[in-house]
Formats: C-alpha cells, structure tokens, sequence
C-alpha cells in the first residue's frame, strides 16, 4: 500500500521529469529517480517504453516532383512574377493567344471552345447578315457569350480548382461586369481562398464594385479575418481609397492585435487617420 | 561554402534578395516539414501542398523575417499558420479514417512494420493539440523551449502537455485490437538502460 502511494505521488513529479528524462536531459542523479520511479509504475514505463517506440515511425521522403515544383515556384518568382503590385499583366498573359491554346488543353476545354464558337459565329454572323435580324442577334450572342463566361468564372473560382485555374476565373469574371452571381463567387474568394495570389486577384476585380454595400461588407468581413500581411495592406489600401469608413473598427482592433506585423499595424493606423 | 552557411545567414541573403539561397533552405527543411505535416494529417499530398506553402510563404513574408530570430523557429511559425488556414479552408468531412490509411510503414520486417501502422493508427487518433506537442518534440527535434516559444506558453506546460499527450497515447494505444503493451513491457522492467538518454 505504502509502496503504491508513494508511487502515484512520484506520477504528479513525472509531468517535469518525464519529458526531460526522454530528451536525455536529466544530470544522472536525476536520470536515476525516474528510473525508480519507472522500474515500480507500470504506467509511465509504458509511456516511456511508447516514446522509444515512436522512433519504428519512418522517416518518409517526399516525392521526387515536389522538388521540381519548388523550383518552378522560385524561378517564376525570379521572374519577377510576383513582384507586381498589379495583377493586370497576370490578367494580359491569361488573355493572350497562347494561353487560350495552352487553357483549351485543361478541364474546362468544353467551356472554352463553346466560347471560341460563339465568337466565330459573332463575327461571321456579321459578314453574313448585316441586315434587319443583325441587331437582334448580336444581342442574343451577347447574352449568350455572357453567360458562357459566367459559367466559366464560377466553375473556375471553384474550391477545386488548382490555383492558376482559380487565378483564371477571377481573369473571366472581369469580362461579366456586376453579374451578381460572379461577384458572389468572387467575395467568396476573397474571403476564403487558400491562395494569396488569387485573393490578391480577387479584391483587385472587385475593388470596382466597392460601393457596393455588400461588397464593401464582405471587404471589411475579410480584413478582419485575414492573416496574410501582404492581403491585410492590400485591403487596407482598398478600403481607404473607397473611403469606407465601417472600416475603422476593424482597422482599430487590427492595430491592437498582439500578433499582427508590425508594417499592417502601421498602414492601419494611418487608414483610420486618413478615413477618420 | 555557402552549404556551410548557417539557416539564419541563409534566410538573410533571401531577404536580401538572393532567391536561390532559399533553395538550400528547402533542401535542409522539405524532408522534416514534410514528415511534420504527414505525422500530423497522415495524407501525403496536403503534407507535400503544405511544404510548398511554407516555402512560398516565406519567400513572401521574407521582409518580415529579422536576423536575430532563429530561422527554425519561424519557419515552424510559418508552418503551423499555413496548416491553421488549410483546416479553415478545408472541407470537414475529410476527416482521417484509420481504416483508409495509406501505407506508412517502414520496409523492414513484418512484425515492425506491423508494430508502427499500429502507432501510427494511435498517433492519428490522439487530439489535434496533442499530437502536434508529441511530434514536435518527438520527431522535429525542437527542443521545448523552442516549443513553448511556438505554441506561446511556459516551458513547463509543455512538458506537462508532452505527458499527458503521451499518457493518452498509451490509452489509445492499449485498446487497439491486434495491441498489447502491458503483456511485454512489464516483464521487461530491468531492461533500462542506466542511461538518461533514450535518443
């Protein structure tokens, strides 16, 4: 009895001395104690002895590609590709020839050509018939190109989607202005997209609907849920150019936040003086 | 030679500007980050997702890196961050099936490959918290103070949180099917080394 005692006491000692005994940290005479101690406990010398066991878990090694993807990530980056401020020339490249042949080669090939399609049928439609039916069609195939494109942003802006992919839907979601349906899709990725790049992207296309009150709610909504410094500044800037000044709260709580980069807490401050 | 060079001396030539610098970084960090993350969603293809995560965020953030701060330590920062905003953005019903698992297993005998899918499951079923504190400091190789500094606690707790996880461990552990611990370590009881150090 007086042996158990003594041993569950010695338990409560195990929470310090434990641990360190694992790491090979304790001096000898220490090193000792919790070896009686484990000699008479079966508990702790189960968890001792599961500690040394862990070690069967092998090491794995990544794959081979992932190394290749690191360096296709530091080599556009040394590119300069991330270094614009602007996604405009992010959105030129995704409009460009090549990019279209290079896009037709993705999932979304059928969206693509049905938009190609569409786009001969406009052009050739207005060689054809340039009478009384021309205006009406024109509409028809404005509609249509339309909401061909919307289909396109929104399958793209997807969770799904690869980045790039989701970097592409908000490219096509500049082409159906104020579609409430895309601006939907787009404050939801700027809200919850796991990329920076493409919630960059996003709050740059919508920037232009910020007097919005929703989207000017859904701005505010993600400066106080973002963590990105780089997209807290972008934000900020936004917010201050759109002169939203719902957004001062949040700016006032982002700026006494422990954790918050030093240079998002100064842009915060100056935000709530320029709005203020 | 600039193999020679230290993490920290690395991460300022990043910072500087120096790109490939971050290439080496990689080279010494892919590996453990990538056995962290494993060890801790058990899929490898979010661990190798994340592990470029970590990378491009700090490429990213560079700037805010500061030279007296060890590089481990914030890369670790950066680490845990990066997996925090995958579970926000991730779907909840991919949750971890024991019964799914993909083979982690190590290529030696039967019996030990057996013995570590077995840890392996138990490792899976231990909370979150608790699992990140075993693997930080059982496979990461980072000390506790470093530790305490990450998770922004007192040394102390996370010894005691090192315990207790590992207590838990044992619990879940001991209830696998297919599992006995007790049967063979008790026997063993003199078979300690006089050694403090198990690693």
């Amino acid at each position: 009895m007086a042996r158990l005692r003594e041993s569950a006491m010695k338990c409560e000692e195990m929470d310090e001395l434990l641990p360190d005994y694992l790491k090979g940290k304790l001096n000898s005479d220490r090193a000792a104690r919790v070896e009686e101690h484990i000699s008479q406990c079966s508990q702790c010398r189960d968890e001792a002895e599961l500690w040394k066991k862990l070690a069967l878990l092998p090491e794995e090694r990544p794959s081979e590609s992932s190394r290749a993807r690191f360096q296709a990530m530091l080599e556009s980056y040394q590119e300069g590709r991330w270094e614009k401020q602007s996604l405009a020339a992010e959105r030129q490249k995704f409009l460009g020839l090549g990019d279209l042949v290079r896009w037709l080669r993705t999932p979304s090939l059928s969206a693509g050509w049905a938009c190609v399609l569409l786009l001969a049928g406009f052009f050739g439609g207005r060689y054809i018939d340039r009478d009384t039916t021309r205006d009406r069609q024109l509409a028809a195939l404005q509609q249509e190109l339309h909401q061909t494109s919307q289909l396109v942003a929104i399958s793209l802006l997807r969770p799904q989607s690869s980045a790039s992919e989701r970097l592409q839907g908000v490219s096509w979601s500049t082409r159906v202005e104020g579609d409430p349906q895309v601006l939907d899709a787009l404050q939801q990725t700027l809200r919850y997209d796991g990329s920076v790049d493409v919630r960059l992207a996003a709050l740059d296309a919508l920037k232009a609907y910020g007097q919005r009150p929703d989207v000017s709610r859904s701005m505010v909504d993600a400066l106080g849920a973002e963590e990105s410094p780089l997209v807290q500044v972008a934000l900020i800037d936004v917010l201050v150019e759109l002169r939203n000044t719902n957004a001062i709260e949040t700016l006032r709580r982002l700026e006494n936040a422990p954790d918050v980069n030093p240079s998002v807490r100064k842009r915060a401050d100056l935000g709530i003086r320029q709005l203020s | 030679m600039t193999t020679t060079m230290s993490d920290e001396e690395l991460m300022a030539q990043v910072r500087s500007g120096v790109g490939e610098m971050l290439g080496l970084l990689f080279k010494r960090y892919q590996a453990p980050l990538f056995n962290f993350y494993l060890k801790l969603t058990g899929d490898r293809t979010v661990s190798e997702d994340l592990v470029q995560e970590v990378f491009l965020r700090v490429l990213k953030y560079r700037q805010t890196y500061r030279t007296e701060t060890p590089f481990r330590a914030w890369m670790y920062q950066i680490a845990r961050n990066a997996r925090v905003d995958y579970l926000r953005r991730k779907k909840p019903e991919t949750s971890w099936d024991p019964e799914m698992s993909p083979a982690v297993m190590p290529m030696d005998t039967a019996q030990q490959s057996q013995e570590s899918a077995l840890l392996h499951r138990a490792l899976m079923l231990l909370p979150e918290d608790k699992r990140e504190v075993l693997v930080l400091s059982r496979f990461q190789d980072l000390k506790y103070e470093e530790i305490a500094q990450l998770l922004g606690c007192e040394v102390g707790t996370v010894k005691t949180r090192v315990h207790r996880a590992l207590q838990e461990l044992r619990e879940i552990y001991q209830q696998l099917p297919g599992r006995a611990l007790r049967g063979k370590s008790s026997e063993g009881a003199g078979a300690w080394p006089g050694s403090g150090s198990l690693q």
